[in-house]
């Protein structure tokens, strides 16, 4: 064996089952904790008001309702992610660290949008009311 | 025979400090966790799950109220599902913040972006198939919000081409949701790991 490595078997593999059993038991808890909503059966004559989005896309609802525009910061968004490789152009490093003093303007950048997404999307799930009105929860 | 099929998927030997938590947070192994657990609660579901406008609310309500363990499978499913996107943005997080999206990872990054944006797609086309009202709206309104991007009226045409929860939308929805994304995410997760290994020559990430 090299310096430095260890065998799969069982260092690898131990860390691997234990992270596999403590999700599933966890989710299998707070399944039984939080049950999923139902509400009543669909009717396309009874429109909620504020309609809202799935959770995962309230964010870019809540930012076209500033401006349908704004529908094309989502889109540049969307292709900086795909391009980050060809976009950094420092060199990359030996090996892995956290927050690389050589990458700082990606992981601000990075940073920035997730606060920014995380933001949008919570006030789109809690301060929104009907007619999209601004209902303050604090 | 499967647990050395499994042990075979795995390098032989993996560098000591990589196996430490707070490197990776195991946040890419914890997603695909969740995949499997979705496919198997997924799966019993399907035992009762009826696509159609007019029976796929009544079969919620039977297997909530008459199936044993039926309300609880299906909140496990959706917890499950929530669970994968929010690991599945965190561990993309953690491979920004960490850089290992560079050269000679930039393949894998791609399959890590499709993978990303698959897991949304198949988020929202499970949100539908309840067919109770925050489905419906839920729905409708993220077909909305696809209308207005560019090209997104025929993206919305392909999927709907008779109205949020009409038969032929909700027929499209369940087949992307149970059999086509589904495939693809486990396609491409095995493209994941496997470039992983390929690339673990040249830098030392896990």
């Amino acid at each position: 064996m090299k310096r430095g490595y260890v065998k799969s078997s069982p260092h690898f593999f131990r860390l691997i089952k234990a992270a596999l059993a403590l999700t599933v038991l966890a989710l299998m808890a707070l399944a039984a904790l939080v049950p999923a909503p139902l509400q009543e059966q669909a009717n396309l004559a009874r429109v909620p008001n504020p309609v809202k989005s799935a959770w995962f896309l309230l964010w870019i609802q809540e930012l076209v309702s500033y401006s349908k525009y704004l529908i094309y910061l989502v889109l540049a968004l969307a292709a900086c992610f795909l391009a980050l490789p060809w976009l950094s152009r420092t060199t990359p490093p030996d090996s892995a660290r956290w927050l690389p003093r050589e990458c700082r303007a990606v992981n601000g950048a990075a940073l920035a949008a997730s606060v920014l997404v995380l933001a949008l999307t919570l006030v789109a799930l809690f301060c929104r009311g009907a007619n999209w009105q601004f209902v303050p929860h604090f | 025979m499967i647990e050395e099929f499994l042990k075979h998927l795995f390098p032989r030997a993996v560098l000591q400090k990589n196996l430490t938590l707070s490197y990776t947070l195991c946040l890419g192994g914890l997603a695909f966790t969740c995949l499997l657990l979705l496919a198997a609660s997924g799966l019993l579901l399907l035992f009762y799950y009826q696509p159609s406008p007019a029976a796929a609310y009544p079969s919620i309500l039977l297997l909530e109220s008459s199936v044993w363990g039926g309300r609880y499978l299906r909140s496990l499913h959706r917890l499950a599902s929530h669970f994968l996107l929010v690991l599945i943005v965190l561990h993309t997080l953690r491979v920004i913040l960490t850089g290992a999206y560079q050269k000679p990872r930039q393949l894998n990054w791609l399959v890590g972006c499709a993978l990303f944006f698959l897991a949304v797609f198949e988020g929202y086309t499970g949100y539908l198939l309840p067919m109770d009202q925050l489905a419906l709206w839920a729905t409708q309104t993220g077909m909305e919000l696809l209308h207005i991007m560019p090209l997104g009226g025929a993206l919305r045409a392909a999927l709907v081409p008779d109205g949020v929860g009409e038969p032929a939308c909700l027929l499209r929805f369940y087949v992307l949701h149970i059999l086509m994304i589904p495939g693809a995410l486990l396609f491409l997760s095995g493209l994941h790991f496997y470039r992983i290994r390929k690339n673990k020559g040249v830098l030392p990430y896990l």
